[in-house]
């Protein structure tokens, strides 16, 4: 798994590729931690290159959004592929997440 | 099934009038881009325009049945759904042949003895899917295409006509056929949803411009009642043994393409769709043999779902069975109408060839997607290359195949049927040697998810599995390994047994340990949250729901999990 950082007018925006199972959840989940901490931080979250996530993805997704609710922080999650969605999907977590199509709406909806 | 989203009629919903008038008289627009499929078989059997007025209403009756048989939802015929019938192109090379042999009575005859084979096939289709996969499927689609379009060429060109096209043809084919195309690519709103219909107009107008159209050939339109009886079935109907494979190929290409077209019609209609529903569609495809077998014996040719209207309702996203039934209606209505027929009867050669090269080309790329939605290995490469060339071939030296002995000429009369035969005989000697369980060991401590996605894309594209079937079970390998091994649960190598019958894909993970938990309610966002044990919970939730059926079994110490996922 890659991640690549960068900010847009006040938003952090995370691309995240490739895998996000078991073994490359706890990086992913440490960075997260590390942005959504911050009151008042803005997070989108781009898997539009994501391959696959597992319940482990999920897991510290869950654990970032719920920090980031204690906090005031803000996490908006965009780009998914139909394969992704429909883990989203099933997994009962489309309604648990602000999901957004593109990267710009969702750096729009983070503000 | 479930409503998708921006559906303004879905199948249930009953809209105002003014949108079921004018929604149907679209599908009837559109369908009507498919008569040049009859009134070439009329032109090719020298029919007078007299009677090609005749050829068109009792058409139009065939077309207004058939959208009100698919439409029903009770009994044994219809799939409920709205998907209009247009001609078939998959009749026209057997009906040419058939017009060679005895004119137009042979024809219907014919296409009667077709509908009856499709009724056949309608019944036992579950059971061909080994024989007919849909690769197979596409392949006769774009076969079709190839069919449709290379009979527009030659009206476009005069082949075979008294004398060459002259510039002023070319020139009216050119400006039909580019009216028709920029209005599908450029076009907005109506004119784009009428595109076949307005590059016919155009076509005509051209045609009366250019003097390739004189007023002698609109006195006939003139001259024609306003209300008047269709002539049902007065020129008979004659029966061929020579012509009995060319029709049945043709049936089994018509079905197969309703398959496709209903199956398409049901993943618009449901946002839920995960599979199609077998049972709908049998009744549909009975829907359309009766639909076939009811042409011939009105006298017209065979018909078939229309994959364009389809995407027309899809598109509008009105799909109410009510505007089925009002374009039955108007098509009854048309019927009777011999006016209407005589201006349809007099649509000039270069205008028909224009609309059949327009038609051929959705019909084609239609089925390269059917193909391409299927995973392809050097075998089904072999299936779908080597019958597109025997097929190609029988075109392009004809004068070999008519020299072939008398006994096989059915079978080479045309490159449908030719290609389509080849398909079905290779695909017979490709399965020899194809296993249909693959087995894969994981070594404790080291698992590459790679590998085991690369295990399942090899097994699928062997056995020419779905795409979207195989992605589901990659999932539930890698994350059934993966949730096994992090939480310790399994220990010693695994075992990975992949099988497939045509009708299911069944991945079984076999490991040293106890039951991993595969529970039917999910866990709380808390129990998540606060625990491995939760995720391992969510995990086992995701695995069941991914699947279509799960099991599990323990003995000695050695546990296995099941997934079954549907084909």
């Amino acid at each position: 798994m890659e991640m690549h950082e960068e900010q847009v007018s006040g938003v952090t925006a995370l691309a995240v590729k490739g895998r996000l199972d078991s073994t490359t959840a706890p990086v992913f989940g440490q960075k997260l931690e590390a942005i959504v901490a911050t009151p008042q931080s803005r997070l989108v979250v781009d898997f539009g290159n994501l391959e696959y996530m597992s319940s482990a993805g999920f897991r510290v997704l869950l654990v970032a959004a719920k920090r980031a609710e204690e906090v005031g922080s803000r996490l908006v999650l965009c780009g998914l592929s139909a394969k992704v969605r429909q883990l989203f999907d099933l997994g009962g977590f489309l309604d648990l997440f602000t999901i957004v199509r593109s990267r710009d709406d969702a750096i729009a909806a983070a503000k | 099934m479930k409503r998708p989203a921006n559906f303004a009629y879905w199948v249930d919903d009953v809209p105002p009038h003014g949108v079921t008038l004018l929604s149907a008289l679209q599908h009837i627009g559109l369908v009507c881009s498919f008569l040049p499929i009859p009134l070439a078989v009329a032109r090719e059997a020298g029919l007078t325009p007299d009677r090609m007025v005749d050829l068109i209403s009792v058409s139009m009756l065939a077309l207004g049945a058939t959208a009100i048989l698919q439409v029903l939802t009770r009994g044994p015929v219809g799939s409920g759904l709205l998907a209009p019938s247009c001609f078939s192109g998959a009749y026209l090379a057997p009906s040419l042949l058939a017009v060679k042999a005895g004119g137009l009575p042979m024809v219907f005859g014919m296409t009667i003895f077709g509908g009856l084979v499709e009724t056949g096939l309608s019944r036992v289709l579950r059971y061909l899917r080994p024989f007919l996969p849909p690769e197979i499927a596409g392949f006769v689609v774009v076969m079709v295409g190839v069919t449709v379009g290379g009979l527009g060429v030659r009206y476009v060109l005069g082949v075979g006509a008294a004398a060459p096209a002259s510039g002023r043809e070319i020139a009216v084919s050119g400006l039909t056929l580019g009216l028709m195309v920029g209005l599908n690519v450029w076009g907005h709103g109506a004119p784009r949803l009428f595109c076949a219909l307005l590059g016919i107009v155009g076509g005509y107008v051209a045609a009366a411009a250019l003097g390739v159209l004189v007023l002698a050939d609109f006195a006939r339109v003139w001259d024609a009642p306003l209300v008047g009886l269709p002539a049902v079935g007065d020129l008979g109907w004659s029966f061929d043994a020579a012509l009995v494979i060319p029709f049945a190929v043709g049936a089994m290409a018509a079905c197969l393409k309703t398959v496709g077209d209903l199956t398409t019609c049901q993943r618009i209609n449901d946002a839920d769709w995960v599979r199609p529903d077998m049972r709908s569609i049998g009744r549909g495809t009975f829907a359309n043999a009766i639909g076939s077998a009811l042409a011939g014996f009105l006298g017209s040719t065979g018909v078939n779902t229309s994959s364009a209207n389809i995407g027309l309702s899809g598109a509008t996203g009105v799909t109410s069975r009510r505007i089925a039934y009002a374009t039955g209606g108007i098509f009854f209505v048309l019927a009777f109408t011999p006016k209407i027929a005589g201006l349809l009867a007099a649509m000039p050669r270069p205008v028909m060839g224009a609309a059949l090269m327009f038609v051929a080309a959705f019909i084609f790329v239609n089925g390269l997607q059917i193909i391409a939605s299927r995973l392809l290995d050097a075998r089904r490469t072999f299936v779908i290359g080597l019958s597109f060339i025997i097929a190609i071939a029988v075109d392009i030296s004809p004068a070999y195949f008519r020299a072939l002995p008398a006994a096989v000429q059915p079978l080479v009369g045309s490159s449908l049927v030719a290609g389509m035969l080849a398909a079905v005989l290779l695909n017979l000697v490709f399965r020899i040697g194809v296993r249909k369980v693959q087995r894969l060991e994981v070594p404790a401590g080291h698992v590459d998810p790679v590998a085991l996605e690369q295990f399942l894309d090899a097994c699928g594209a062997a056995w020419g599995a779905r795409r979207d079937v195989v992605d589901r079970a990659k999932f539930n390998l890698a994350q059934s390994i993966e949730t096994l091994l992090s939480s310790g649960v399994a220990s010693g190598r695994l075992e990975v047994q992949a099988s497939f019958d045509e009708f299911d894909v069944d991945v079984r993970v076999s490991y040293d340990g106890p039951l991993l938990d595969l529970p039917e309610k999910r866990p709380s966002n808390d129990e998540i949250v606060a625990s491995a044990e939760g995720e391992r919970k969510l995990a086992g939730f995701m695995l069941r729901r991914f699947a279509d059926r799960v099991s599990a079994a323990h003995k000695g110490g050695r546990s296995t999990l099941i997934f079954h996922f549907d084909h």
